[in-house]
């Protein structure tokens, strides 16, 4: 209730953030990082500091690094739900085997990144956190520059032309389209378009291969390159900035 | 007090001396027995005896009482004369004759129904002084008189001689199991020395001097036996332990190589002032190595994953040829753009090639075997995937054209951090832990996999147990 009435008073609502992080080159980059993308975020470096911060300022996301000095990141968690503070909560930590996992969503966590993530990955989490008490984008097409897509029909087409693609390949662009303006990391295709679970698969290489042949048939007969390599981070679906 | 275990030597010597001293116990009451019986049978038949030449001495003297002769005996003294207690009743009950001896008692009071009527009754009888008696009975016609000679020697010498003979075996019993005990547990002792020079070698093997061995003294006793297997798991342990320091230090170096190349990457790129593009490159760079650390770190931990799992824990019941063609599928788009032609044959549709294995850590090992495979292969050549089902195994064939694994290395190609000494191979490895754990993994799941020397190109070999139903009952 408090949320609400709080977004109400400051406009336009930006999505407040809290992050309880007791790296300190951690929460520094993750502070940057999260504001840049249109975020309102404060930082605290324990738990007792981050307990203050949740009272004060009500934020609508909590990323919580587990493994802070005094209390244990899972305590704070238990306080909050039983507080029945209104918060989503998304989770941070090395320790990053199923148990783990299921022992934070137990704990009330509505989502868990191990450590290290991929940065891009951390950011659509928290939109895809955020974005649940938001009404669904319920369009069925995207357009990015003369690139259309039919989520309906599973057809691509580029300048009117269509453009015959595979099943996976499709699957790939949509992934890519929904996420698009944004960089997309080899571990979000990875779980997220072929669904593998461990990391510790040759998929890179097929991620790889599977960007070009989907880049020579979306791109390259055209002069405006849609698909772009970012370097170190992964791929990245938008008109090219002039 | 607090009662402590006591020590095997100590234990084995109690036992033994409680079962022989039950063994003695038993033996003293059979011997204890059979002497008492045969004395009694004795003096039964020196009764009889007696009772036949008394009865020849018994006389009717003139007045018509029933006398004894006394002089057939040369010596007074004779024990028969001094022993023996003797008297007769006729039929109704009328003592005729009492020994001396009797001192006036009754030797077997009333006549009772039947009594030496048929041949000689003996019955122990007790006298008015407290004696104990064994008393034979014999019916005797003299003189036209009818009469029952009752004749007994007093029991009291022969239980006396009984009770000494117990107080006897009672205190050498006891002596003789101390005896025992003593020396049971010396030789115990003696018996259990090279234990003890076992325990305290073996007490003494620490890590750091795992290659140690116990002596064996004698290699077929039990003692030589237990050394020995003692010694194969100090092998053993000293194998892993060695396989654990090489791993760890090639994992450190694994680690490290990523690492240094960050820091001078950045300490390169920190150093001079460059362009932004310039700073972009250093900072992408370092990206890739942090992937290439987190991919070793994964594999570590999958490793480790793999080999802390139970037999049977997290497994499924699958098809192999499923999984396969799963992970075909997923290297397909590979497959099609060096043009490879995937060939798969063999005896595909006799028996069905049901598994059972940690479904997920199976996928990784064929992911890696076949992309080990796939990469290898030059453009536009054949990857032959071979199925040979037998009722016992599944055996997977993955033969390419590629350079193929030098001689000698068809075992190393599963060390972990194993880099190839041939350039064509060492070319575009990974984290050299790919086939480590795709061993490990398919060893877990009760198989095999080995690469088959003397091949064009490399031909590597899964041979996993088929599961049937009639395993699964068991």
């Amino acid at each position: 209730m408090m949320r609400t009435e709080s977004n109400q008073d400051m406009s336009p609502a930006r999505p407040r953030i809290l992050i309880i992080e007791d790296d300190r080159r951690m929460s520094e980059a993750l502070l940057c990082g999260i504001e840049a993308a249109g975020y309102d975020v404060t930082s605290a470096s324990s738990a007792e500091e981050g307990f203050f911060l949740l009272h004060r300022s009500h934020p609508d996301l909590l990323v919580l690094d587990l493994t802070l000095p005094q209390r244990n990141g899972l305590e704070i968690l238990q306080q909050i739900r039983t507080e029945r503070i209104d918060v989503r909560v998304l989770i941070l930590t090395s320790h990053n085997t199923v148990e783990d996992r299921v022992t934070g969503l137990r704990s009330g966590a509505d989502d868990y990144l191990g450590k290290p993530f991929s940065f891009p990955e951390l950011l659509a989490r928290i939109d895809a956190l955020l974005r649940r008490v938001l009404p669904l984008s319920t369009s069925t097409s995207f357009n990015i520059g003369d690139l259309t897509l039919d989520t309906k029909t599973r057809t691509a087409s580029r300048s009117g032309r269509p453009i015959d693609l595979t099943v996976r390949e499709f699957d790939l662009l949509l992934y890519l389209a929904e996420n698009r303006g944004r960089t997309v990391s080899r571990e979000m295709l990875a779980s997220d378009v072929w669904r593998e679970s461990s990391r510790f698969t040759p998929i890179d290489n097929v991620i790889d291969v599977q960007i070009a042949r989907l880049r020579r048939k979306i791109d390259d007969p055209y002069p405006l390159k849609l698909l772009q390599t970012v370097r170190g981070i992964g791929f990245s679906l938008r008109e090219p900035q002039p | 007090m607090i009662a402590r275990p006591l020590s095997l030597r100590t234990r084995l010597t109690l036992w033994y001396v409680a079962v022989l001293g039950v063994l003695l116990l038993l033996y003293a009451a059979l011997v204890f027995g059979f002497q008492y019986a045969v004395l009694t049978r004795q003096m039964f038949h020196d009764e009889v005896q007696d009772v036949v030449t008394a009865e020849g001495l018994l006389y009717f003297d003139s007045q018509g009482v029933l006398q004894l002769h006394q002089n057939y005996y040369s010596r007074p003294t004779s024990h028969l004369l001094v022993d023996r207690l003797m008297e007769a009743l006729d039929l109704s009950g009328h003592i005729l004759y009492e020994s001396p001896t009797l001192h006036g008692m009754m030797l077997g009071g009333r006549l009772q129904h039947g009594e030496g009527d048929t041949g000689f009754n003996e019955r122990i009888v007790r006298l008015r002084d407290g004696t104990y008696v064994l008393i034979v009975s014999h019916i005797h016609t003299l003189d036209g008189v009818t009469m029952v000679i009752r004749l007994g020697y007093s029991l009291g010498p022969l239980r006396e001689r009984m009770l000494q003979f117990l107080i006897l075996l009672l205190v050498t019993v006891p002596a003789a199991l101390l005896v025992a005990g003593v020396a049971g547990q010396l030789i115990a002792r003696r018996g259990l020395r090279p234990l003890e020079k076992m325990a305290s070698r073996a007490e003494g093997i620490t890590a750091s001097n795992l290659h140690d061995r116990l002596q064996i003294d004698n290699p077929n006793d039990e003692l030589g036996q237990m050394a020995r297997v003692f010694n194969h798991l100090l092998e053993r342990l000293d194998q892993a332990f060695r396989q654990m320091k090489r791993f760890t230090a090639d994992a450190a170096h694994e680690l490290r190589a990523p690492l240094a190349s960050i820091r001078t990457t950045s300490e390169v790129a920190l150093g001079k002032s460059g362009s932004e593009s310039q700073y972009k490159e250093a900072l992408a760079n370092i990206l890739e190595e942090t992937g290439r650390l987190n991919e070793t770190i994964d594999g570590l931990l999958l490793l480790a994953r793999a080999e802390a799992s139970q037999p049977g824990q997290d497994q499924s019941v699958f098809s192999a040829t499923e999984l396969v063609n799963e992970v075909l599928s997923v290297l397909s788009v590979l497959i099609e753009e060096k043009q490879i032609s995937v060939l798969q044959d063999g005896d595909m549709t006799g028996e069905p090639t049901t598994i059972r294995a940690d479904r997920p850590l199976l996928r990784i090992a064929f992911m890696n075997v076949l992309h080990n495979a796939v990469k290898f292969s030059p453009r536009r050549s054949t990857l032959r995937i071979v199925w040979a089902c037998g009722k016992e195994e599944v055996r997977i064939t993955v033969g390419d054209q590629g350079p193929g694994i030098p001689t000698g290395e068809e075992e190393k190609v599963f060390d972990r951090f194993f880099t190839s000494s041939s350039p064509a191979t060492a070319q575009g490895s990974g984290t050299g832990l790919g086939l480590s754990i795709a061993k490990l993994v398919v060893n877990r799941a009760g198989g095999r996999i080995w690469f088959e020397p003397g091949q064009s190109g490399a031909s590597c070999i899964l041979a996993i147990p088929t599961f049937t139903e009639r395993l699964a009952s068991q």
